[in-house]
């Protein structure tokens, strides 16, 4: 067999070689060597579990149960020993890991969606009207304090328990939205827009179809870097009492742990402290390695 | 003759700049007939490409307009229209060939799903006939292993074949006119040729008018039956092939064709260089654009500017043609 023949076709008959050769393989591939990245994935898809878990309702069902006596120490029963009122720590915080997820997974997933089309319309529609207010939106909401913010959401929706979701989504859109507009710019001159043009392809078409789909990793990059703001926001609103109010939280835990630290028990807040660090290691190990894998100046 | 495809009445395109505004096509006139190729060659800047884009309603707006004239294509006038109207004539009637085929196609896409997209849009064909058409139109601007090349991604292609997949996709609507701009300058020199015959190839099996946009006096003389001169946003000779390479009448058009390189004897010479400098666009002389670095020039040039008007075969601007002997 000559080496074209070879290198066309694999031993199946299909296509071969070429087509592991996209952006995505490409890092796929250095993604899978970057140890780091794939310890971070794993603790990050453990956690993930542990989540599902418990809206399924396996685990961690009798969080609001009192188990026991008063600032129990570890034990078979209660392996981070229980709180205040008798209630099992390890319970509460493994509730709380669906909570940082449900709010993670809610924000990351809008504020990117909000974000990539509000970025990648402002930078296609560049010095015109659309891309004016999309920045003059951005500088207005940059320039309100976060937890003011909040606490003003909070407010206006009465205790409605979305309210942080609603005042971390409506911030952490802008940081993707800038990156996403600044790549639409760079792109847009690109012939192929051009050419879409040329083809009479309509422009909303070209933003949506043909452009966003170039930014797809850097919107991937901020999803995860937005999954891990909106976990340690949701702690401290927890914390300050403007998160969590009929649920569980690692914020409201910590909260609870300010009485018990003095009293010399770290029970609630060692193992809140400790999932939330692992979990947000973890996330930032696989987002620099997202990163790294994705950049394209480093891929092509 | 049958009646011009396109015919471009004094057309005007002006771009606002920091500085003023300045005229990049001042009253140019063509027209295309059917089935023929016409060249446009000039500099760069001699507003050529403007004239290229203005067909589609291409011209970037603002800071560019079209300030006069008429575009007709099939006997309806382009300026003017709307932009939906112009996305149903782009692609079917009049299709665009880019310069640069690095980035012409996107490169997240392969080429085949870009393809399949165009022929699904325009010719309503189902997701498996858009595939078997993408494949066969690979086929016919000389994509060898069409059936494999469908399924990959740009940046797999040289050069020359993705220039190819351009040609491919400009011509899956069948347009009645392309316009190419430019569409072998950034490929090497073996690949040009290649590609521009496979150009001319197609041009007359898809029965199409093309316009090609160059600055490559040899591409004009392969591919084309007329051949338009521009400078400085004007048309300075207009003839056929045969005609404008045998006896140019304008002292440009004589210029640029002397300027090429020919090893006529054994001899060394020096390359003949047309002096000066192209006019700065937003202070042109009040008559001939061309006379501060013409040989040939009169008293009348500097006040007048030349309309075209016949000659021989040709159409010249000049008052003072070059006449060469039969």
């Amino acid at each position: 067999m000559n080496a074209p023949a070879a290198s066309a076709v694999d031993a199946n008959g299909a296509p071969a070689a070429s087509r592991r050769e996209t952006l995505w393989h490409k890092a796929l591939w250095k993604l899978r060597r970057d140890r780091a990245g794939m310890a971070g994935l794993a603790v990050v898809m453990l956690y993930f579990l542990a989540a599902i878990g418990v809206w399924l309702g396996w685990w961690a069902t009798g969080w609001a149960e009192v188990a026991g006596g008063k600032w129990e120490a570890p034990s078979a029963a209660h392996w981070f020993g229980t709180n205040l009122i008798g209630q099992d720590i390890f319970a509460r915080s493994v509730y709380s890991i669906s909570t940082a997820f449900e709010v993670g997974l809610v924000v990351a997933v809008l504020a990117t969606l909000l974000g990539g089309v509000l970025g990648a319309l402002a930078g296609f529609f560049a010095g015109r009207f659309t891309d004016e207010l999309v920045v003059w939106l951005m500088g207005v909401l940059d320039s309100i304090p976060f937890y003011l913010l909040v606490a003003a959401i909070a407010f206006a929706m009465a205790g409605n328990p979305y309210a942080m979701h609603v005042a971390m989504i409506s911030t952490f859109w802008i940081t993707t939205a800038r990156l996403v507009r600044g790549e639409v710019i760079k792109l847009r001159q690109l012939e192929f827009v051009e050419a879409a043009h040329a083809i009479g392809v309509p422009e909303y078409t070209i933003v949506f179809r043909h452009i966003l789909p170039n930014t797809l990793h850097i919107l991937l990059v901020q999803s995860t870097i937005t999954f891990v703001a909106a976990i340690k926001s949701e702690v401290i609103l927890s914390f300050l009492g403007l998160g969590v109010k009929d649920g569980m939280s690692w914020g409201l835990m910590i909260a609870e742990s300010t009485i018990e630290v003095l009293a010399g028990f770290f029970g609630n807040f060692l193992a809140a402290s400790l999932l939330m660090f692992g979990l947000v290691m973890a996330f930032n190990f696989l987002s620099d390695a997202l990163q790294d894998a994705l950049d394209p100046r480093q891929v092509s | 003759m049958s009646a011009p495809l396109l015919s471009v009445r004094d057309l005007v395109i002006e771009f606002t700049t920091e500085q003023g505004v300045v005229r990049a096509v001042d009253g140019i006139s063509f027209d295309v007939f059917p089935n023929e190729t016409v060249g446009l060659v000039g500099e760069s800047g001699c507003g050529k490409t403007v004239t290229g884009l203005s067909i589609l309603g291409l011209v970037p707006r603002p800071p560019g307009r079209i300030a006069g004239g008429r575009i007709e294509f099939e006997g309806r006038d382009l300026v003017g229209l709307d932009e939906s109207e112009l996305r149903a004539i782009r692609g079917r009637d009049i299709a665009m060939i880019f310069q640069e085929p690095m980035t012409a196609l996107n490169p997240v896409f392969t080429v085949g799903s870009q393809m399949t997209d165009v022929l699904r849009r325009y010719k309503g064909l189902s997701r498996r006939q858009a595939r078997a058409a993408a494949i066969e139109l690979l086929a016919r601007v000389g994509i060898p292993a069409p059936d494999r090349r469908v399924d990959e991604y740009p940046h797999q292609l040289s050069g020359g074949m993705r220039q190819r997949v351009v040609i491919a996709m400009a011509l899956s609507c069948d347009p009645k006119l392309i316009v190419a701009d430019e569409p072998t300058t950034a490929l090497d020199v073996t690949t040009q040729a290649q590609v521009l015959e496979q150009l001319v190839r197609l041009q007359e099996e898809f029965r199409m008018a093309m316009i090609l946009v160059t600055h490559d006096l040899g591409v004009i003389a392969e591919a084309c039956d007329r051949a338009m001169v521009m400078y400085c946003g004007r048309i300075v000779e207009q003839a056929p092939i045969e005609e404008l390479f045998a006896r140019p009448r304008h002292p440009y058009s004589a210029g640029l064709l002397a300027s090429i390189p020919a090893r006529v004897d054994d001899e060394r010479r020096e390359l003949p260089v047309i002096p000066g400098m192209v006019p700065d666009l937003l202070h042109l002389p009040p008559g001939c654009r061309f006379a501060d670095r013409c040989g040939r020039r009169l008293a009348r040039c500097d006040v007048e500017q030349p309309g075209l008007a016949p000659a021989g075969e040709s159409r010249v601007a000049c008052f003072n043609p070059v006449e060469t002997p039969r």
